[in-house]
């Protein structure tokens, strides 16, 4: 099978689906967010077994998180990208746990890391992040630079490390 | 903070210098300056020093790199488990001022804040001769008896705590999520 045959037949099973092959031995699909899992369950059916990852973008201007599922088939040997866009106020997106094993740690990380909520994952605990008490960090209006100022403190140059009076320093050698 | 007292010369200080047993906890990519600075290219070890494997057998405690607040746990803990009297290093800018980590969301800025350093090595990274001349001045320092982070920890234990909590959850400490 080549992408412009799995670009029809596609375009046959998901009427919603917009299908672009952007270079070679690639494919984006974007759906409707309800139509998603059953068109990973459809692909997985055609021989693209690998859930390579799942990643997340934010289009803040468009308040919208945009979820990319990326799939691999060994056997056709080209990438099919699923891209969906869910609202950003209320992050949801059922969990494709069922169809692929290895998306409960992807989906674990895109909660820790947008807030994105996957009902139907059972295990959405702490990935990276011990202990963290702030929004989101990859969210594009987390501003990183003022958290680390006021949970981390910056060095100043006045801090005690360069008023400390200290013995000057004469080399190793005792004379 | 208290102050310091006020240092105090002594034989076993001056024969403490001149053995001084060494963990490094390599976090970041200055762990790669280690190998050179312990083997025969470098040979830390004709200053006396030399690398241990666990920390309740070590008396330097070598920080290398950058610590996101999950690592600090871990260094932490290991210093705590060391026998006074213990020293730290911290080790490129990192451990001084967040380095190129400087606006990271998950890294602390300030080691000191955490662990009472000794010495501070700036550079990212430092070469193996920065090292060793940081290495000269520690056991100086200790022979005069000026390096006392050990103690300074002890005396002011509920202000490194307090600095601690800020960031993590201090008692929470080995329970796995």
């Amino acid at each position: 099978m080549t992408p412009q045959d799995l670009k029809t037949l596609l375009e046959s099973s998901f009427p919603e689906a917009r299908v672009h092959l952007p270079r070679v031995r690639r494919l984006q699909v974007h759906l409707p967010q309800p139509q998603v899992l059953p068109a990973l369950a459809f692909l997985k059916a055609q021989g693209f077994g690998h859930l390579s990852a799942i990643s997340c973008v934010d289009w803040i201007e468009e308040n919208a998180f945009e979820l990319v599922y990326h799939l691999w088939s060994y056997t056709y040997r080209f990438h099919v990208m699923v891209k969906t866009r869910i609202p950003r106020d209320h992050p949801t997106m059922p969990t494709a746990r069922q169809i692929f094993r290895v998306a409960q740690t992807y989906e674990r990380d895109i909660h820790e890391m947008f807030g994105v909520r996957f009902p139907g994952n059972p295990r959405l605990v702490p990935f990276v992040l011990e202990d963290w008490q702030g929004p989101p960090p990859m969210r594009k209006d987390f501003d990183t630079r003022r958290f680390a100022e006021e949970v981390y403190g910056m060095r100043s140059i006045e801090t005690e490390l360069f008023t400390r009076r200290e013995q000057p320093y004469k080399g190793f050698r005792k004379k | 903070m208290k102050v310091q007292e006020k240092p105090k010369k002594s034989l076993s200080n001056w024969a403490r210098g001149r053995s001084l047993w060494m963990i490094h906890f390599c976090t970041g990519c200055g762990a790669m300056e280690m190998p050179p600075t312990m083997t025969s290219r470098y040979d830390m070890e004709r200053f006396g020093i030399i690398p241990m494997a666990t920390p309740r057998q070590a008396d330097l405690l070598l920080i290398t790199g950058y610590l996101t607040v999950k690592t600090l746990k871990r260094v932490i803990r290991t210093y705590e488990q060391m026998q006074d009297p213990k020293w730290v290093i911290g080790f490129g800018s990192c451990t001084l001022n967040g380095g190129m980590y400087w606006d990271s969301y998950n890294t602390i800025k300030r080691l000191d804040l955490y662990l009472p350093v000794d010495v501070y090595i700036a550079g990212c990274m430092p070469r193996p001769e920065a090292i060793i001349e940081a290495f000269v001045r520690l056991q100086e320092g200790i022979a005069r008896g000026e390096f006392d982070g050990w103690r300074r920890y002890r005396e002011n234990l509920a202000w490194y705590r307090a600095n601690q909590a800020k960031v993590m959850d201090v008692n929470r400490w080995g329970a796995l999520p």
